[in-house]
């Protein structure tokens, strides 16, 4: 009788994940398998590898993983630079500290959309004001379409990115901060540490891990960039700034190319995995120790 | 008739209007211009609308009639491109066909190109939420092959409504038709046209100019080549107040494969090798039409490339622009008649009324680009209201009072429109804008129509961001022709060869098979 009841309560939250992961996982591994492309047919037949190696052979998928890769690793090195800069900054208590906490966390509730949104009107030529400021910073005319020449795209997204995301890595990087204590200090004080060396062997060492947690949660989120990509350069100019996402969400929700989609929705899930796996490792070397 | 219009007057004042009466009624008109919205402006389509639908145009009247007997409280749902061409089935023709027949229609909106996908998507679940859907020509093909919508001739024979195809311009005819069957009704004249700046090709000073320059005099131009080179010459003589042109080129805004499709086919250029199909997108010709559209760019405002279509009519409105080629609903703004409505708050008011001329394109080809099919879906559950509804909506005498309306984007396609004494009384060229109409028509190039058109597109929209931003033109293009060989891979050779031979029997697939050179032109006067 108490086993049936067992069984029972956790009955519905089973059922809710086979609908919701288990069902979709599995549907979506036979998709990958069979002919799931509308424009060709109505029916599925099975094709093996095809779709994986289609995927694989296509340019734009093998650009877009570069571009994923590159972005990604970019905008964590930044947003972690500028993240434990402001979070040391904001450390002590000073007037005004309050106001500017607050303002530097805003970014994070605002949508991606609207963020690449805002940076689009806020980098556009002629209208967009970045042009102007800079041609009165450097006394001379600048006339830039920072979404389409040259690099400049990249460096568009990485602003946007980085404006909505250090705040992230601050906030967590504050919060580690905060918890180290103040009695370590003062004891390199007494052992005649300068503030350097304090910060290398005191400061560095007992916020790895929390450095750790924000790396982790900001890699695995930046190589799913997709949002401001779709408002910002829609993966152009051309195909120079697709990210794996955006070229998945096109292959599969634009031109329903669902089985070729799906081949390269679970090759970039694997490949994130192992990197991820890589990281909790590392995330969790020291707890294991 | 007399100047003397003082007896008019006295009638108006016979009965003295009162203070409290007038601020009263000011009060009643200003609630109801507010309740109304955009459906206010069009109060003179809709009372014509509904004299139509009771009697006054048998296609509607009996279209209406079968309904209100049949399917009366039915409620339908279509699919509509958002803004402005939602506007119309959400305040005219959805209120008055419940009107008429008990029947609502609700509408849901996309992005153009999300209009396919969610289609496609609302199939694939066999959700059964669409009745209607707004079907651009290019996705024919696809639709009919995959089973989303249905053919209509059944219903068109047990409805006796053949006749509403009688009046459609040539071009528009066979648009609605794949495999011998019926797919629609046609619904949008989205024909290209030149539309130029009088004042500025009447200047004294600036044709003096270019005759020094070129020896010949200032005229709106009648080929690329001539395009380029007036846009240029504006541009050099007054940016940047005014350039030569100004069409918007953002990704998928409004896709750029538009522009390239009609030059590489002014020139004679085809898609695809007939045989080998084997795209021809990157061959002499493809060059040269891409090299064109480069020294276009060159003439254009800075920043040009990142700008939408909606930002070219904005230039253009604001006098920023001598020259634009655009969609018809360019001349109607051009005069102000969209902006009384505040559904097109969205644009500026013109600051050139009056001053816009009516040309074909340089080349006479003008591209017949995106454009809208009324279809029933094929998972509907109210199949037959949702063709009657199509049917009515599209019979010749609504949908004159439909791309009347001053908000509206659905545009002219009916010889009765073009003929339309009411149409050509909205502004005073509307005459000469409709006649231009026409013959645009008679000399269009249409999209791409058969399955993988939006594959094709995409990869060439792309390619084409890619070559403004700094790629070789001939690179750009010899990527994009292979992706576009990829598509036809993927899509099976063979299966592409015979859709493509299929698209070929289309007027207007090449430049030398439009309806004028078929012998099929119709000439308005």
């Amino acid at each position: 009788m108490d086993r049936n009841i067992r069984w029972l309560l956790v009955s519905p939250a089973i059922l809710i994940i086979v609908a919701l992961t288990i069902f979709p996982l599995a549907f979506s591994l036979w998709v990958s398998f069979v002919q799931f492309d509308f424009s060709i047919s109505n029916a599925h037949p099975w094709v093996g590898l095809r779709n994986f190696k289609e995927t694989w052979q296509d340019p734009v998928w093998v650009h877009s993983l570069l571009v994923t890769a590159i972005l990604a690793t970019l905008a964590v090195v930044i947003e972690l630079a500028l993240g434990f800069v402001l979070a040391l900054a904001m450390l002590r208590p000073f007037r005004g500290r309050r106001g500017l906490m607050v303002l530097f966390v805003i970014p994070l509730f605002i949508s991606p959309v609207i963020a690449g949104g805002f940076f689009d009107l806020f980098l556009r030529r002629p209208f967009g004001p970045m042009n102007w400021l800079l041609s009165g910073l450097l006394r001379h005319p600048v006339s830039i379409d920072f979404t389409v020449d040259g690099r400049w795209p990249y460096f568009s997204l990485l602003l946007a990115d980085a404006w909505q995301w250090t705040p992230f890595v601050f906030v967590i990087l504050l919060a580690g901060l905060s918890a180290i204590p103040d009695e370590l200090y003062e004891a390199t004080e007494i052992d005649g540490a300068t503030p350097r060396r304090a910060f290398f062997f005191v400061t560095l060492p007992l916020l790895t891990p929390i450095i750790l947690i924000a790396v982790t949660f900001r890699f695995i989120d930046a190589t799913k960039l997709f949002d401001i990509i779709y408002s910002l350069t829609r993966g152009g100019p051309g195909t120079e700034t697709y990210t794996s996402s955006y070229y998945l969400y096109q292959q599969g929700f634009e031109f329903f190319h669902l089985g070729q989609g799906t081949a390269g929705a679970w090759m970039f899930t694997i490949m994130l995995t192992f990197v991820s796996f890589w990281l909790v490792r590392r995330l969790l070397d020291p707890v294991e120790e | 008739m007399s100047d003397d219009n003082s007896g008019d007057l006295d009638g108006i004042f016979d009965k003295p209007l009162g203070r409290r009466d007038f601020l009263f009624d000011s009060a009643k008109l200003m609630a109801a211009a507010t309740a109304a919205g955009p459906f206010f402006m069009a109060a003179k389509q809709a009372a014509a609308a509904e004299r139509a639908s009771l009697g006054g145009d048998p296609i509607a009247s009996g279209a209406a009639a079968a309904a209100k007997k049949n399917f009366n409280g039915v409620g339908i749902t279509k699919i509509a491109e958002s803004g402005p061409q939602a506007l119309e089935p959400k305040n005219f023709s959805g209120p008055l066909w419940k009107k008429l027949t008990g029947g609502s229609v609700s509408v849901v909106e996309a992005p153009f190109a999300n209009i396919h996908s969610k289609a496609l998507a609302e199939h694939l679940a066999k959700s059964g939420a669409l009745d209607v859907i707004d079907t651009s020509p290019a996705w024919i093909p696809e639709f009919a092959d995959r089973g989303v919508i249905i053919p209509i001739d059944q219903l068109v024979a047990k409805y006796k409504a053949k006749a509403t195809f009688n009046d459609l311009h040539p071009l528009y005819r066979l648009l609605s038709k794949y495999k011998g069957k019926t797919w629609g009704f046609f619904d949008d004249g989205d024909v290209w046209n030149l539309y130029y700046r009088k004042d500025i090709f009447g200047n004294p000073k600036l044709k003096k100019a270019y005759k020094a320059k070129f020896k010949r005099d200032l005229r709106v131009p009648t080929s690329w080549h001539e395009f380029d080179e007036t846009a240029q010459f504006i541009t050099d003589q007054m940016a940047p107040n005014v350039y030569g042109a100004n069409e918007g080129r953002a990704l998928g805004n409004p896709g750029n494969q538009f522009y390239f499709f009609q030059q590489f086919r002014n020139r004679g250029g085809r898609f695809f090798d007939s045989k080998t199909m084997k795209s021809q997108i990157n061959n002499a010709l493809g060059v040269g039409a891409m090299t064109d559209i480069m020294k276009e760019l060159k003439a254009s405002s800075p920043g040009i490339e990142k700008l939408d279509f909606v930002s070219s009519w904005g230039l253009w409105l604001n006098g920023k622009t001598a020259m634009i080629y655009a969609w018809p609903p360019t001349g109607r703004i051009s005069e102000n008649y969209a902006q009384r409505d505040k559904a097109f708050a969205f644009l500026p008011k013109s600051k050139i009324v009056g001053k816009t001329g009516y040309a074909l394109m340089p080349g006479k080809n003008g591209e017949h680009a995106g454009s809208f099919i009324q279809c029933v879906a094929a998972d509907s559950k109210n199949k037959e209201a949702a063709f009657l509804y199509a049917l009515w909506a599209t019979s010749p005498s609504i949908s004159l009072q439909r791309v009347m309306l001053p908000y509206t984007l659905r545009d002219p396609y009916r010889i009765s429109h073009y003929k339309s004494k009411a149409y050509r009384a909205l502004w005073p060229s509307a005459k000469e804008y409709l006649i231009t109409l026409a013959e645009a028509a008679n000399n269009a190039v249409i999209d791409m129509q058969m399955t993988g058109a939006a594959d094709y597109a995409n990869a060439l929209d792309r390619e084409m961001t890619a070559i403004y931003a700094g790629k070789d033109v001939k690179k750009g293009l010899d990527d994009a022709a292979k992706e576009w060989d990829s598509v036809t891979k993927k899509l099976g050779v063979d299966n592409q060869r015979k859709a493509y031979a299929e698209y070929l029997k289309l007027p207007g697939a090449t430049a030398a098979n439009t309806v004028s050179k078929l012998g099929l032109a119709v000439h308005i006067t």
